[in-house]
């Protein structure tokens, strides 16, 4: 469902010109769990705002689910956004003065979605991630963990087809992590394409395709049933 | 801590963010130059209105026909006809005495004067030489009417520039007989003044001698007796002499009302000068805005800073201190602004005087200290809150930011 | 975004900051209650001293000798070669649509009876009086029809004179002296009080022919007279005019309509009230940079946040549109405090000092909250812009 041709990112710092993606080509099909490592500056994260429509790419075209998303107006990005893609951050990025329940319903608030619907899928969403007795506390009521649980049960409520984690156990303990990391897996197993940003090689080796990222272009990209494939 | 490195944290701390203290200044500038610009024009209006009085001569006396019992009713702006009329008998009485220096009758009206094919309806004062004198009017050519017995008609007459230009266009004027309603006078002169007098532009007058101005308009009594006194000290005198000369001819009656220069320009100088107050104060309510405006900027800031003030406290900083430097940032920020906003004013002030050169706008010294002062009060005063706040902060939470 | 959630969302993020959106509000509130609190003083005087000319009612003419004025005066009235007579004043009753004609003339003069004296204004009028400037009897009856140049030497008393030399005792046909002269009182007035400076009630009145007499006079100082209410003014007026053109040989003399001079009046008002109001505007616009400023904080407070909404999909229209909502709101709140600071100012303000008019138009109410609501809009422009800019990747970035 995604499929990158020569995909380039270039930033200016200062007088510098810094190529955080150098080409990169990839294929990943729909329902993938795959997790993308690397040290830092290798442009993991880069590759993940991109594929999340949340920068563009200098050079390269990205496809998703079919179609040619590379050159597409803010607001047609932002529409996809919405609805096909969901975010889960390390820092969580819950908006403070939101009760829990809030924090979930907001893209649906912002799709202008009647409030009973809302409403509804969000209790539903909450349950599902075990918190519903949270429903009506702030974030900074809530534990880590419960946080990052509002965080991705806010990711899913609009039912997207990608969802994409930036470190999302970096700021947990180890038990809230792995409850997290669960979750994630249980999601991906219900059908949704999972990306994991993660420098945690426990993290990393998880996932059914691990991807490697060394200065901008993928130095590795194995598959669970150990077929190592190195890119050109 | 030494005051200079107080002020050098105080400064970082503001320049730390460039734009929410550029706005915090503006909006002080704003408050104070209201204030200064609008105190000096208020302050403008009342020295060209004492400018203007001093023009006509600081020691005159006025004498109207009529008087009211009443305090407060105008005493005759107009008519002020009296079964007993104020004749020219009544102001060369009035004007026989030592300590009066000028004195001039003086009869208003309004007459159709021509010349050739061309007229136009002028108002006419009928007036003696000493006018000159008493109003401090100059020549532009020619001269003033002549001195003499004021009860015979000399038969000439002085114009303005503007009548001159109207009615003889290019053609010299003096020398020239001016046909005045039904009879004629001998121009002498053209005034070279300009201003008001009685509302009047001066160079739209005809000024004849009285008795023609007598006959011209069929009435002997007086519109007005200007009186100059010798000296200040002499006004008083002036006018109970005055008064006494009226009630004597008049079989006892003291139906006129005597004015000295003095009085009104008192009057208009307290009007003027509550008005400025007013108007000052009006302005120095944005001084109050700003201030709450600092207020919250603070607020803002030290819920921002408050790592920063958990440190301070963990260095031994006592409460007192912190307070300290936090108000004297609020300091700061409106002494500044309003140093900002003197320069702003002062600078609107002198463009503002060379565009009406003939206001005298200055911002008076009582204006400019109740600007600064009520500027950095409010600086304090709204300073306090946030200050306090931050000196309560307990070193703890501030450090681990909760 | 629906309506309802944007206003929520816009309205939780205010009252997140409890202490910082009031003092904001508040900074607009002052700046508007000063406004709405000095023009409706402004206001007030206007409406007042409107009030004062019409009592006279709105079809009068006044009819002055000369053409050159000064301070709004006609100079004619102090002496003119041509003077208006009586035989004018006759002589205008009969121009078309014309109801009532009044000559005046006006002296200062010593009124004696009983032992007192008192020195008080004195009209010389005609019958009409009454009628055209809308005075009524008090007591008695007012100047008879006499023939203008043989009247009878009647006299009717304004209330503060009555009072002052008569006490209660009924003055009606006692005799009292005028300048001299001696008269017969017919009539007294009702109470009129202070009209622009001219106490109506420390008059008296006897007829004008007299009174030319007694100041020794040709011309009168003025013709004053009304119009039936749906006559044409500018037909009145020409008529005036022809007649009086007819009579003198040219045009000396000026015509002012009530008209006229209610717009001269109400122009120089109408700019006090404003410039007044410009005044207090200078609060507000310190209010306008307090939004300004306050918003600015709070976009780079709410970077993460600003990335997260962009992360969720909304669109830079919307960001821009939440922020703006959130400075208007501001800024309406505090217009709507303001509004309720000054009318209840100006009204506290009325109740302590009956003598000052307050008037609170609504037309003001409405323009005062739009002003408010404008300036919302203008100061939460730019930050609201620079919200809508905010790079999302650099935004999440920042916790």
């Amino acid at each position: 469902m995604i499929a990158l041709d020569r995909l380039t990112r270039v930033f200016q710092v200062g007088d510098q010109r810094v190529h955080a993606l150098a080409g990169v080509s990839l294929e990943i099909e729909a329902g993938a769990y795959v997790s993308i490592m690397g040290p830092s500056g290798s442009g993991k994260s880069t590759l993940l705002h991109i594929l999340g429509l949340l920068d563009r790419p200098t050079a390269g075209t990205y496809r998703l689910e079919g179609r040619d998303v590379t050159g597409l107006d803010d607001a047609a990005q932002a529409a996809l956004r919405r609805d096909r893609i969901g975010f889960v951050f390390q820092f969580f990025h819950l908006v403070p003065h939101l009760t829990a329940a809030e924090n979930v319903e907001l893209p649906m608030t912002l799709a202008a979605q009647p409030p009973a619907e809302r409403h509804e899928r969000t209790d539903a969403a909450l349950g599902a991630m075990g918190i519903a007795d949270r429903a009506r506390h702030r974030p900074d009521q809530l534990s880590g963990g419960q946080r990052q649980r509002v965080a991705i049960a806010r990711a899913t409520v609009m039912r997207p087809a990608l969802l994409l984690a930036d470190e999302p156990t970096g700021n947990l303990d180890r038990r809230s992590g792995t409850d997290v990391l669960q979750i994630l897996e249980r999601l991906n197993a219900d059908g949704i394409t999972l990306l994991i940003v993660t420098h945690d090689p426990e993290i990393g080796e998880r996932a059914r395709r691990r991807i490697r990222m060394v200065d901008g272009l993928v130095a590795e990209d194995r598959r669970r049933d150990d077929r190592r494939r190195e890119a050109p | 801590m030494r005051a200079r490195d107080a002020v050098h944290l105080a400064g970082r701390a503001l320049a730390r963010y460039p734009g929410r203290t550029t706005l915090v200044l503006l909006a002080m500038a704003m408050g104070v130059a209201a204030v200064v610009v609008l105190t000096a024009l208020g302050e403008g209006a009342r020295q060209y209105v004492r400018g203007e009085f001093a023009s006509l001569g600081t020691h005159l006396v006025i004498v109207f026909p009529g008087r009211a019992e009443t305090a407060g009713a105008a005493p005759a702006m107009f008519g002020g006809e009296t079964p007993r009329d104020l004749t020219l008998e009544d102001a060369l009485a009035i004007g026989r005495h030592p300590s009066v220096r000028h004195f001039a009758p003086v009869i208003v009206g309004a007459a159709l004067a021509s010349f050739g094919g061309l007229e136009r309806e002028v108002p006419v004062l009928g007036s003696t030489a000493e006018l000159l004198a008493v109003r401090r009017w100059h020549l532009a050519s020619g001269r003033f009417l002549p001195p003499g017995d004021p009860r015979r008609d000399s038969g000439g007459c002085v114009i303005g520039a503007k009548v001159r230009r109207e009615i003889f266009g290019a053609e010299r004027a003096v020398g020239q007989w001016l046909r005045v309603g039904t009879s004629r006078c001998r121009v002498l002169g053209v005034l070279g003044s300009e201003g008001r007098s009685i509302g009047l532009d001066v160079q739209e007058l005809v000024i004849v001698p009285v008795a023609a101005a007598q006959r011209l308009f069929n009435t002997p009594s007086l519109f007005r007796i200007l009186i100059e006194a010798r000296s200040r000290d002499a006004v008083a005198e002036v006018k109970r002499h005055a008064l006494a000369t009226v009630r004597d001819r008049h079989q006892g009656e003291e139906d006129v009302t005597v004015v000295t220069q003095d009085a009104v320009l008192a009057t208009f100088d307290r009007v003027l000068q509550t008005l400025t107050l007013a108007v000052g104060g009006i302005a120095a309510i944005s001084l109050g805005v700003a201030g709450i405006l600092i207020m919250n900027v603070m607020l803002v800031s030290v819920s921002q800073r408050t790592p920063e003030i958990g440190l301070l406290k963990a260095l031994g900083a006592p409460p007192g201190q912190i307070r300290r430097l936090f108000l004297l940032e609020a300091l700061v920020l409106s002494a500044v602004g309003a140093i900002l906003g003197l320069g702003v004013g002062l600078a609107a002030n002198a463009g503002l005087r060379t565009l009406y050169p003939v206001l005298p706008l200055r911002t008076p010294p009582w204006a400019l200290a109740a600007a600064l002062g009520t500027a950095l009060g409010t600086g304090m005063g709204f300073g306090a809150l946030p200050a306090r706040r931050a000196a309560r902060l307990d070193p703890v939470d501030a450090l681990a930011h909760r | 975004m629906r309506s309802r959630d944007f206003i929520r969302y816009a309205g939780g993020s205010i009252r997140s900051h409890r202490l910082r959106s009031t003092l904001t509000a508040l900074g607009i509130a002052i700046g508007i209650g000063a406004v709405v609190l000095l023009t409706s003083i402004g206001e007030g005087v206007h409406r007042f001293v409107l009030q004062e000319f019409t009592q006279f009612g709105t079809t009068l003419v006044a009819v002055n000798p000369g053409t050159v004025t000064t301070h709004g005066t006609p100079l004619g009235v102090f002496g003119t070669t041509r003077p208006l007579t009586l035989g004018d004043a006759e002589a205008l009753t009969r121009v078309a649509h014309v109801e009532a004609v009044v000559p005046l003339a006006q002296g200062n003069a010593e009124v004696e009876a009983a032992g007192q004296r008192r020195r008080t204004t004195v009209f010389g009028v005609g019958p009409a009086l009454p009628q055209v400037f809308q005075i009524p009897v008090g007591a008695g009856r007012f100047l008879p029809e006499d023939d203008p140049r043989a009247s009878r030497a009647f006299v009717v008393l304004g209330s503060t004179v009555r009072r002052e030399l008569f006490g209660t005792a009924n003055p009606l046909g006692r005799r009292l002296r005028v300048g001299g002269e001696r008269y017969r009182v017919i009539g007294t007035m009702e109470r009129k009080g202070q009209v622009l400076g001219f106490d109506l009630d420390d008059t008296v009145y006897i007829p004008a022919g007299r009174a030319l007499d007694l100041f020794d006079r040709e011309g009168l100082m003025e013709i004053d007279l009304v119009y039936a209410e749906d006559a044409p003014v500018d037909e009145v007026v020409a008529g005036i005019r022809r007649t009086l053109v007819t009579r003198h040989g040219r045009e000396d003399f000026t015509i002012t309509t009530q008209a006229q001079m209610l717009e001269v009046l109400g122009n120089v008002l109408t700019v006090l009230t404003w410039a007044v109001g410009a005044l207090g505007g200078i609060s507000l616009l310190v209010g306008g940079v307090g939004i300004l400023t306050i918003m600015t904080i709070a976009v780079g407070e709410r970077t993460a946040e600003i990335g997260l909404l962009r992360a969720l999909g909304c669109g830079r229209p919307q960001i821009r549109a939440l922020f703006l909502g959130e400075a208007i709101g501001l800024s309406a709140a505090g217009g709507l405090a303001g509004l309720t600071l000054g009318v209840g100012g100006a009204q506290l303000l009325h109740a302590l000092v009956p003598l000052l008019p307050v008037r609170t138009p609504w037309s003001y109410v409405l323009l005062a909250e739009g002003v408010a609501v404008l300036l919302g809009l203008l100061a939460g422009a730019l930050p609201a812009e620079r919200a809508a800019h905010l790079d999302p990747v650099e935004a999440l970035r920042a916790e």
